[in-house]
């Protein structure tokens, strides 16, 4: 069966078990992936799933399943399960009817069938990745390419219908020059024409290069430029403390800002559902509402939360086309870009330092922001507008609102960035922070 | 358990060795999850989720493929298992280290977790029961402190996997769990701080049927735990910046075990398969023997604790469980093998590896990973203290990716003085590298606990049930950081 019949065969069970409510939908997706370390390749992947999903109220009691096994057997049995099941619950107070939509959604065209392949393309692009990392300086380059499509079809008691489809490629290289020292390149597109695999591997290759011996340097209080990647990952915690479930769970360091400052004049975050560039969106939401263009922050003021229909109706406003039945949650995070290029935002630091990469950001306190964060790979000390050296060892030990509030620029190239710890597709631009605290540890 | 016809993967193994491959694997593997959340007393959808399929691994002259589908049908099978084999051919001029395997025994065996009252019987009325329970327990706030957010969150999941391999190897198994976790927003005096209980982002759960619940205490839990917290963000005094003595938790010892030495000490991570991800290690393949630590220093990894969250028999390749002993009086003991990186070091698998759905590869994962207990009492670590810190639990952590330079920053801390336990002292960070953490480490405790967590690792990621835990232990000449 096609998974438009699928998701039309799921709603009509649960429209004659007397269900009030129903999203269906069914996504097939199909991934190849390659990893490789230590020059050679480690593992191919292929993963090719058909998984339904359904939500669905009935007397204001509501309930989400999905399964992995959508045969039209499965899909009654499933579907039977489910209300049964929904039928033991409680009634929500918070119950919001899906919206109607009478929409019929088609494929928003961000697709490249090229991607679409058996595999084999992915192991001369390892090649193309590994060689770059290695002439440009790294003795060993290890990595993760991911080529993926996903196919979706939705039907709801709403009446939105239709099919969506997507491409992605991902590819995320991390080079050694030796035991300390260490780069990072992306590639991320959604179609092979914007892929640049040999880019990705060079760029780690330089920054393993640039990175050898790590001068030491002393804790406190720096002008920080995050470039594309950990800007990213700063972003993606921004827009999902923008779900108006979290703020109102009182997650959110966002929660009881809107119309207020929350960052500088020349910062806008964006939120889009489909975007040219952007691979993590689709044209609906999981209640079959059409995604959009949604401002975060404006101009440094935080002007919108990411909203479905129960949270729109907690807040008196309109989905914004982000569902998440439970929690909304972004699709391609956008920010403005700024008027300075990286080299000149570099001139503007007296003394300050460069971070290309990050991981493991963990908050102390949600509510407030407080959190710190590891730069991985190269890192500079600068001073005087000039990289003066490499250093290693230090971590971001900040909050949120003092950093959005303390951004002084911005540049003009951005990149989109998704790899292992950047899951929320971002075109981020390179930033300059001002003051923030940087601390290493003891020992 | 899982009942299908053992031909179907029969079929797969036999289909890929007839292709060529020198070695195969089949695991059908089902997850069923339940979950409920409960936010400020009121529900959220509860959910389900079923995922059903098989994972296969070929390996074709050292180069290995992973395949894995829902459709199981025959046909699909066949056309899964040549284009693993297929891929795996195409990619040995890229091969430059042969993935090989270490030879192990052949078991056939069906194992199970007993349960008294199976999770299959538990309904959303009993997990959002349990929910409404605790939420009545907590929802007027604790000392003064009110508790205006609560998510709440509970879940039982059924793993069934059935798995063959072309060196014999065929075992079903059977493994629930039960588990919960929380989010809670504080407010005292205009003050509002994020809290989860068990703190640290972490959970209470167990293997086994609903009566983990009983096991597990958790409203006795939960409501020492509020009260204790809400202590903590009351409380405004910052920690000593002399150098002092550190006493550490059992939850962050915990912590501290499974960062600093599991993950550490994962062979794959040594051998750079993680680099670009999770990262690497400061241990080298040689460094079995290294002195990372005091004599005080123990640390293992035990996955055949009895209900434990990270309890197995037998790992998804076929090896059979037992505990491993990280780190024994300071010295490096052993690392965390699957049977590739087990052939690398030319021993036998120490049977770490672990997938969470058909769809995931079986990588090396840690299980339940602790500091050893000692011979201390709670009052014995304390009294010759002259001035220290008791970090009984924490909020943020994170480690650098060759586990060297790692943060924990406490939530319930208390200031020692003259051996006892006096104020309490607000967000002490202890951010200290790992051979000054172990070498630091002089005194442990006799009673060992431990909180479920979920382990991330691997590309596709994925979230593994573990146990971190350990006694309290007591660390010398420590200089604290604050918030």
């Amino acid at each position: 069966m096609e998974i438009i019949e699928l998701v039309d065969l799921a709603l009509k069970e649960a429209l004659k078990l007397g269900a009030t409510d129903i999203s269906s939908i069914c996504s097939k997706t199909n991934e190849n992936m390659i990893r490789f370390s230590n020059n050679s390749i480690t593992v191919n992947k292929n993963i090719k799933n058909l998984e339904l999903f359904l939500y669905l109220a009935k007397d204001n009691k509501r309930i989400m399943g999905s399964t992995s096994n959508p045969s039209i057997k499965e899909i009654k049995e499933f579907t039977l399960n489910l209300i049964k099941a929904c039928e033991e619950l409680s009634p929500s107070p918070d119950y919001t009817p899906l919206p109607r939509i009478e929409t019929k959604y088609t494929s928003h065209g961000i697709y490249d069938e090229k991607l679409v392949e058996d595999g084999m393309k992915l192991i001369e692009f390892v090649k193309e990745a590994i060689d770059a990392g290695l002439e440009a300086g790294a003795n060993r380059v290890s990595g993760s390419l991911m080529a993926s499509e996903e196919n979706l079809a939705i039907l709801t008691s709403g009446n939105a219908t239709g099919e969506d489809k997507r491409t992605k490629i991902l590819l995320n290289v991390r080079a050694f020059s030796n035991k300390e020292a260490s780069g990072h390149g992306l590639s991320c597109a959604a179609r092979l024409k914007d892929f640049n695999p040999y880019e990705a591997g060079k760029e780690a290759g330089e920054y393993a290069k640039a990175s050898i011996n790590p001068n030491p340097w002393e804790e406190g209080i720096y002008d920080l430029i995050t470039l594309p990647t950990v800007t990213a990952d700063i972003i993606q915690h921004v827009g999902s403390f923008a779900s108006a479930f979290t703020v109102d769970t009182g997650l959110s360091f966002l929660t009881d800002k809107i119309n207020q400052k929350v960052s500088v004049d020349n910062f806008t975050l964006r939120d889009y559902g489909v975007i040219e560039g952007g691979f993590g969106g689709r044209g609906f939401d999981d209640e079959g509402f059409p995604t959009c263009e949604n401002l975060i922050i404006e101009k440094g003021v935080l002007k919108n939360y990411l909203h479905n229909s129960t949270t729109a109706k907690k807040f008196n406003t309109s989905s914004t086309g982000n569902a998440g039945i439970i929690d909304p949650h972004p699709w391609n995070l956008v920010v403005d870009s700024g008027d300075m290029s990286t080299d000149d935002i570099i001139k503007e630091v007296k003394r300050g330092m460069m971070v290309t990469n990050n991981w493991y950001t963990r908050f102390q306190n949600m509510r407030t922001g407080e959190y710190s964060t590891i730069p991985r790979d190269a890192a500079f000390l600068i001073e005087n507008g000039k990289i003066k050296h490499p250093i290693a060892g230090l971590r971001i030990s900040d909050s949120f609102p003092r950093q959005l509030a303390n951004i002084i620029a911005i540049s003009k190239e951005r990149r989109w960035i998704e790899w292992w710890e950047v899951s929320i597709p971002t075109l981020a631009p390179s930033m300059l922070i001002k003051n923030v605290t940087i601390t290493k540890a003891l020992g | 358990m899982i009942n299908l016809d053992e031909d179907l993967l029969l079929f797969a193994i036999d289909l890929a060795q007839r292709l060529g491959a020198d070695y195969a694997e089949a695991r059908l593997h089902r997850t069923k999850e339940l979950g409920c959340l409960l936010r400020n007393g009121a529900p959220e959808p509860a959910v389900i989720g079923d995922a059903y399929g098989i994972g296969i691994r070929v390996i074709h002259s050292g180069s290995l493929a992973f395949f894995a589908t829902n459709d199981i049908s025959k046909k699909n099978i066949k056309n899964i298992v040549e284009s693993a084999v297929k891929r795996a051919k195409a990619s040995l001029p890229l091969l430059k280290h042969k993935v090989l395997l270490s030879k192990e025994k052949s078991i056939k065996v069906d194992w199970k977790v007993e349960e008294k009252k199976s999770i299959e019987n538990i309904g959303f009325d009993d997990l959002f029961g349990l929910l409404k329970d605790v939420d009545h327990l907590i929802k007027d706030g604790k000392a003064d402190v009110a508790f205006p957010n609560r998510l709440l969150v509970s879940s039982t999941l059924l793993e069934e996997k059935f798995y063959m391999n072309s060196d014999g190897v065929m075992i079903r198994s059977r493994v629930p769990k039960v588990g919960f976790h929380s989010y809670i927003t504080t407010s005292y005096k205009g003050k509002t701080t994020t809290i989860t209980i068990p703190s640290g982002y972490s959970q209470l759960g167990e293997s086994g049927g609903w009566e983990v619940i009983e096991r597990l205490k958790i409203f006795e839990y939960i409501q020492k735990e509020a009260e204790n917290l809400s202590f903590a963000v009351k409380n405004e005094q910052k920690p000593p910046k002399e150098i002092v003595d550190v006493i550490l938790g059992p939850q962050v010892s915990g912590i501290i075990a499974h960062e600093s030495a599991g993950h550490p000490g994962e062979a794959d991570r040594i051998l750079g398969r993680e680099a670009a991800q999770a990262g690497e290690s400061y241990l080298k393949p040689n460094d079995l023997n290294l002195k990372i630590g005091s004599k005080e220093a123990y640390v293992s990894d035990d996955p055949t604790i009895p209900n434990s969250n990270g309890f197995y028999l037998y790992d998804d390749e076929g090896v059979p469980a037992r505990k491993r002993r990280l780190i024994e009086a300071g010295i490096i003991s052993e690392f965390l093998h699957n049977r590739a990186t087990a052939y690398e070091f030319k021993i036998s698998s120490n049977g770490s590896s672990r997938a969470t759905r058909y769809d995931r590869e079986p990588i090396v994962r840690m299980a339940n990973t602790f500091v050893e207990p000692g011979d201390h009492s709670l009052e014995e670590l304390f009294e010759d203290i002259e001035l220290g810190v008791y970090i009984k639990s924490f909020m943020e952590w994170n480690i650098d990716d060759k586990r060297l330079n790692q943060r924990y920053v406490g939530l319930e801390a208390y200031l020692i003085e003259k051996g006892e336990i006096k104020n309490m002292v607000r967000n002490p960070v202890l951010e200290i590298t790992t051979p000054k953490l172990w070498s630091s480490v002089d005194a442990r405790s006799k009673e060992v606990e431990f909180v479920a967590a979920t382990c991330g690792k691997g590309d596709p990621m994925q979230g593994i049930p573990v146990w971190t835990g350990g006694p309290n232990i007591r660390l010398r000449a420590i200089r604290l950081g604050e918030r």
